[in-house]
């Protein structure tokens, strides 16, 4: 079971998000390889059907990376981001989840240390708990 | 009909091929039925590089295409410029950023880069096969008017600016003074409501009694700062302070002034209604500078909470020192007091000495002015947003300083928050000069990637239109909910609130997404 990689979903919007994971990149930042990103137009556009269902395909963690919620490319777009990770937290809980495998972060796409930052906490989070429901599977 | 989807992987200047096994790429690639052709060229930003790529998505006919290179925002104009010339819709050019999500961030990790790259080169194939391709539309706007709403330092600044763009500038002003600008100038006239979105809104504009319609193809919010006269308990005590620019005309007109001078840098330092943003220093110093070569003999103190004085600022504030300029710094706690029976003697705690200064003063002059109280207003009808200090909110303060999140509203000078004289000038200029090459454009581009609803599923619940901040979701003649694209920005906020699941982005859907997911899911890496 330890040798097993967790794998983590990351959902970041084109607009700082991806900005911030590319910054980081170029200023020479590694991050684990099990991080997968998928790009949204917008963390507002994230549902939480989406966070879900990557939880359910085998993702032991996912995170979701928006613009500072003041300076956010579409106005309110990471505050909605935001409440739909609070929802699925409050699904998790009630399925007996643990409702630290999704969380929200901010960055500005100026902030290169945003992007690993998050990676390393989730990847964190996903070797403290190990797979979902005790690794039967 | 088959999807016909092109490869091409880019080498990225060695660096990719470096990590990367281009060879065993390009057979994932081939795995999948629907790729036709794969390419690998030494680097796609090179457009040279593109033309044998495009002459072969001709021969092949493909109908889309997956470019595993650098980062989209780089690559992609000229990409899609080249794709649409060989016949290939631009919104089904799907783009990996193989270069920064694996070959950077996992350089010493070769087998588990490959791994990845496979993956998300799969992720990328079915996720294009299920892309749908999308047209932009354009529409003539109704009107050239940049409307300025306030006419002082930045909103005429913005006015010359945006008339040299050929535009036609409406000033609408808020009191009667007379001033020059080019353009109509609208006195004693206010903005109440709006309709519309980038490019053809319509303003309702109350002139004195009446009220009236306007269109306007832009917006500039110019409204500058706020009160001009003390707030809380100094306004008590004290009865003829003037703001920081009246003071300098004074000074200008060559009266002496009245007995010692105090500058205190906010019109309310004890009430909590006001942070000090931005105590207007390159005015405050240069007005006391001059102060002090004109009248060598009167007493000059400054009271201030913050120093902000920048760049060569910095020079001014140890000249104005050096001629015998007091400067007293105060913190909230000692914040400069007046006591109405003594209305001459402002005392404040001195940080730096730890005392209690009582500072007699014939002329209080207060120099930062908060945010304008219209602010409030105007964000409303114009449904902009605000910044916790009550001015407005610019989109992003790297990218856009002069421009609201809402397409076609500009917003310039104190509006934002207070400023110095010259910055908001600059700022105006900025902002005209935007506004007129939004309006010079004349059409609205609008479509692509937008939201849409099956007005099936449509329950007409209006958490679509609360939720938008473009005011893109309306609830039409049917009872159903409709999305205006014009005013649609492809956030897809109204996507994933819908509790009936009835609206969907274009290309964004929750299939394109979760298969993405799941194939990224697959690998093991």
């Amino acid at each position: 079971m330890t040798d097993r990689r967790p794998k983590i979903v990351g959902f970041c919007c084109e607009k700082h998000g991806a900005d911030a994971a590319v910054l980081a990149a170029r200023s020479g930042k590694h991050i684990d390889a099990s991080v997968r990103l998928v790009q949204v137009p917008c963390t507002g556009r994230i549902d939480g059907i989406h966070l879900l269902s990557a939880l359910e395909e085998g993702a032991d963690a996912v995170f979701v990376l928006g613009c500072l919620e003041k300076n956010c490319y579409y106005d309110t777009g990471s505050i909605e981001g935001r409440k739909r990770v609070g929802y699925v937290k409050q699904v998790l809980a009630e399925a007996g989840i643990e409702k630290e495998r999704v969380e929200m972060f901010n960055a500005a796409s100026t902030n290169a240390w945003a992007f690993p930052e998050a990676a390393a906490k989730m990847v964190e989070v996903a070797k403290r708990l190990g797979p979902i429901g005790g690794g039967e599977k | 009909m088959k999807a016909m989807v092109q490869v091409v992987l880019c080498r990225c200047c060695i660096e990719v091929s470096k990590l990367l096994d281009m060879e065993r790429l390009q057979k994932v690639a081939s795995e999948s039925n629907n790729v036709v052709s794969t390419v690998a060229v030494d680097a796609v930003c090179d457009g040279r590089n593109l033309a044998p790529v495009m002459a072969e998505a001709k021969l092949k006919e493909v109908d889309r295409a997956v470019v595993l290179a650098c980062h989209k925002k780089d690559i992609s104009p000229a990409v899609v410029k080249a794709y649409r010339r060989a016949g290939v819709n631009e919104y089904l050019v799907e783009f990996v950023n193989i270069r920064e999500e694996v070959v950077l961030p996992h350089m010493g990790d070769h087998e588990s880069a490959q791994k990845k790259a496979e993956t998300k080169l799969r992720a990328a194939i079915s996720r294009a096969v299920l892309l749908s391709p999308l047209e932009k539309l354009t529409e003539q706007m109704a009107t050239r008017n940049v409307v300025i709403i306030g006419a002082g330092v930045a909103g005429q600044a913005a006015a010359s600016e945006a008339a040299r763009t050929g535009a036609h500038t409406i000033l609408l002003e808020k009191t009667g003074r007379s001033l020059k600008a080019p353009g109509v100038i609208l006195p004693h006239s206010q903005v109440v409501g709006a309709k519309g979105y980038g490019g053809n809104f319509t303003l309702r504009i109350r002139a004195g009694e009446k009220s009236e319609d306007l269109g306007a193809a832009a917006v500039v919010v110019a409204t500058g700062g706020g009160w001009t006269s003390l707030r809380g308990p100094l306004a008590k005590a004290v009865k003829d302070a003037m703001p920081l620019y009246r003071f300098y005309e004074v000074l200008l007109s060559g009266s002496p002034p009245n007995g010692p001078v105090v500058i205190v840098d906010t019109p309310d330092p004890v009430g909590k209604t006001v942070r000090v943003q931005d105590y207007a220093w390159d005015e405050t110093l240069e007005t006391v500078i001059e102060l002090k070569k004109k009248h060598p003999d009167t007493l000059v103190t400054v009271v201030f909470q913050e120093m902000r004085a920048f760049g060569l600022s910095e020079l001014a504030y140890k000249e104005a020192a050096d001629i015998g300029v007091r400067f007293v710094r105060y913190d909230r706690n000692g914040s400069p007091k007046v006591d109405p029976k003594q209305p001459n003697t402002l005392t404040v705690k001195d940080l730096s000495l730890g005392e209690v200064l009582s500072i007699r003063f014939g002329t209080l002059v207060f120099a930062s002015i908060p945010p304008n109280e219209d602010n409030k207003l105007l964000a409303d009808a114009l449904r902009i947003s605000m910044t916790a200090d009550g001015g407005t909110r610019r989109g992003s303060i790297q990218r856009w300083p002069v421009t609201t999140p809402k397409p076609g509203v500009f917003v310039c000078g104190s509006a934002l928050f207070p400023k110095s004289k010259a910055e908001a000038k600059v700022e105006g200029q900025a902002a005209g000069a935007m506004a007129g090459a939004f309006v010079m454009r004349g059409v609205v581009e609008y479509g692509g990637v937008v939201a849409e609803v099956t007005q099936d599923k449509c329950s007409a619940c209006l958490t679509c239109v609360r939720t938008c901040p473009y005011e893109a979701p309306f609830i039409g003649t049917a009872s159903k909910a409709e999305i205006r694209i014009q005013a649609c920005q492809g956030c897809g906020m109204c996507v994933g609130i819908c509790p009936s699941k009835a609206i969907e982005l274009r290309n964004y859907t929750d299939e394109q997404i979760m298969t993405e997911t799941r194939t990224l899911l697959g690998g093991d890496f």
